[in-house]
C-alpha cells in the first residue's frame, strides 16, 4: 500500500487546554470552549478559521452546542473516532485525511471529561452506556458485569496478570515506570502530579485495586478538564503563530475479536496485538524508521500497558520492558523518553490526548522536561497512534 | 452472522464445563454492593477452546493461580438467574 497522502503535507499547528483538576465546577461544554479558544489562540487563528471538528464518540459535547458556544460560522466536515481512550490518537487520522483530502482547511480535535466529578468517574463501575452513543464500542463489557468486573481497572487487570505470568513482571517492575512518570509530572506545573514524587516504596505501598497488577499508584488520575489541537496543511502552517509540528504517520488498527478495555478474547493476552499491527502500519506503511524516534507518548491508563505497549511497539522485544524500564531508558537521557509530562498518570487523563499536546511541546522545543533536540515523537493509545515530525 | 462460514443460523451446544484458568485479578477497589469482596475475577478456558470472564469460587483468593483446572457451577442471581463461576475440580480439590 502506498503513504496515505496527509503524511508530511499537514500539521498541527495550534494546541490548548484547561487546568486538569479533580473538580472542574463547569461543564464539558465550557470545558471545550475554553481549550479550544486557547488552541486557536496559539495557532493565531479565528473560529472562522475552522471549518472542521473531530473528537471521540463518546465526548459528551455535541458539535452544534459546539459551534453555537465558540461561534464557528460554517462546519463542513466533522467526525468522531471509536475505540474509547484506544482510539485517542485517530482523531489526528481523522483531521489530517480531512485536510489532505481538500474536505476541510482547518480542523479542531478536541476531547473535554469530567472524570472525577462528573456523574461517572473514571474508575468507578460502568453500569450505563456513556451519553452520546449506545454502546461506545462496548458491548464485550456485558459478559464482565455479572462477574464484578466493572472497571477499567478490573478489565485490564485480567490482561496484566497474564502478561506478569508469561514473562514474570513483578509489581515493582510496573513501580519503576510510575516512580519514572511521577518524576517528570513533579516539575510539571500544569500536572496533577506536581511536586508530589515518588519512591518506589511508595509505590508498593499503595493499595491494591486488583490484586496481583494494579495498585492505587499504577492508575491514571480521574481529571477534569480539555485538551484541543488544531490540524492544517503545511502549507498554511508555514503562516501561523508557532512552528509546525508535522503529522508524518497517522494510523489506527483494529483486529478480529478485539475488544476495547475488556479485550479477553484474542490468542495471547501477554502481547499488546493492537500495538503490533499500529507499529507494522507506522513504521512500515509510512516508511519511518523505528531507530529515528526521539521520544514516546504512550498511553498509560495503567502502568501494565505502559510496558505492553513498548514491547508491542517493538521499542523492546517482548518480556523486555521491565529490563528496559530499570535500566532507565524512559527518562531524559534513555533511549526513549517517555510521557514526559508525567504521562496520563502522573499529569492527568484527558483520555490521551494531552499526550499529543506534549508531542507538540517536545518538537517545539517548550517542554518543561524538554529531550534535546527532538525530531520525532511517536504517540500512541495501544490501537491508534501518529508519528509528529519537525519539518 | 458467523464470522466463520456466515451463517444465520444458531444452535446450542453442550459444554463439558471443565476448564483451566487463563488469567485472574482479586479486585479490592472500588466496591460495589452487589458483591462480596475481594471478588475473584478469572478468564476460564474451557477445554472446547472457549475463554470467558467468570469469577472462582470455593477457594480463598491467595490459592488461586494460572493454569489451575477448574469446574463449572452456578449461582443464582438477584433477578432469579443464574451466572456459571468456577471452582477447583473435584480431584484436586482432595489431594
Ligand atoms: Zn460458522
Amino acid at each position: 500500500m502506498s503513504r496515505p497522502s496527509f503524511a508530511g503535507s499537514t500539521a498541527i499547528i495550534g494546541i490548548g487546554q484547561t487546568e486538569f483538576s479533580k473538580d472542574a465546577a463547569r461543564s464539558e461544554l465550557q470545558l471545550a470552549c475554553e481549550s479550544i479558544t486557547a488552541a486557536l489562540a496559539d495557532a493565531g487563528l479565528q473560529p472562522s478559521d475552522v471549518d472542521g471538528l473531530v473528537s471521540y464518540t463518546i465526548d459528551p459535547v455535541e458539535e452544534t452546542e459546539l459551534v453555537r458556544s465558540v461561534g464557528f460560522p460554517q462546519i463542513n466536515y466533522s467526525s468522531r473516532v471509536p475505540y474509547g481512550g484506544g482510539g485517542a490518537m485517530g482523531v489526528l487520522l481523522h483531521a489530517a485525511s480531512a485536510v489532505a483530502s481538500g474536505a476541510a482547511e482547518v480542523v479542531v480535535a478536541y476531547r473535554a471529561i469530567r472524570a472525577r466529578s462528573g456523574a461517572t468517574r473514571f474508575g468507578g463501575a460502568k453500569t450505563t452506556p456513556s451519553p452520546t452513543s449506545g454502546h461506545s464500542g462496548t458491548t464485550a463489557m456485558q459478559w464482565c458485569m455479572p462477574f464484578g468486573v466493572l472497571t477499567p481497572a478490573a478489565w485490564m487487570a485480567l490482561n496484566s496478570t497474564r502478561y506478569m505470568h508469561t514473562f514474570g513482571v513483578s509489581s515493582e517492575d510496573f513501580g519503576r515506570a510510575v516512580v519514572q512518570l511521577r518524576a517528570y509530572a513533579s516539575t510539571n506545573p500544569a500536572a496533577w502530579g506536581f511536586d508530589r514524587p515518588i519512591t518506589l516504596d511508595d509505590h508498593q505501598a499503595s493499595r491494591w485495586i486488583a490484586q496481583p497488577c494494579i495498585r492505587m499508584f499504577d492508575c491514571c488520575q480521574e481529571t477534569d478538564g480539555s485538551v484541543a489541537v488544531v490540524v492544517a496543511s503545511g502549507e498554511l502552517a508555514r503562516d501561523t503563530a508557532q512552528p509546525p509540528v508535522l503529522i508524518a504517520a497517522a494510523g489506527g488498527a483494529g483486529l478480529f475479536e478485539q475488544e476495547i478495555a475488556s479485550d479477553h478474547y484474542r490468542p495471547d493476552l501477554s502481547v499488546m496485538e493492537g500495538s503490533v499491527a499500529l507499529a507494522k502500519l507506522l513504521f512500515g506503511r509510512f516508511g519511518i524508521d523505528r531507530g529515528d524516534i526521539d521520544a514516546a507518548m504512550i498511553y498509560d491508563a495503567f502502568s501494565p500497558i505502559l510496558l505492553m505497549q513498548l514491547e508491542g511497539l517493538g521499542f523492546c522485544e517482548r518480556g523486555e520492558a521491565k529490563h528496559f524500564i530499570a535500566d532507565g531508558n524512559l527518562g531524559l537521557d534513555g533511549a526513549l523518553p517517555c510521557n514526559t509530562n508525567g504521562g496520563l498518570i502522573g499529569e492527568g487523563y484527558i483520555h490521551g490526548l494531552n499526550l499529543v499536546l506534549e508531542a507538540v511541546r517536545q518538537l517545539r522545543g517548550t517542554a518543561v522536561n524538554q529531550v534535546v533536540d527532538p525530531d520525532a515523537v511517536l504517540v500512541s493509545a495501544s490501537r491508534t497512534g501518529a508519528i509528529l515530525t519537525r519539518p | 452472522m458467523c464470522p466463520h462460514c456466515g451463517t444465520l443460523a444458531w444452535g446450542a451446544v453442550d459444554l463439558s464445563g471443565r476448564g483451566t484458568v487463563y488469567s485472574f485479578a482479586v479486585l479490592h477497589h472500588p466496591q460495589n454492593p452487589q458483591f462480596d469482596y475481594p471478588v475473584i475475577a478469572a478468564l476460564v478456558e474451557l477445554d472446547e477452546g472457549i475463554r470467558l470472564v467468570t469469577n472462582l469460587v470455593e477457594l480463598l483468593p491467595d490459592e488461586v493461580e494460572i493454569g489451575l483446572p477448574v469446574e463449572v457451577c452456578f449461582e443464582p442471581t438477584a433477578d432469579g438467574m443464574a451466572v456459571p463461576v468456577f471452582r477447583p475440580r473435584v480431584l484436586e480439590r482432595r489431594q
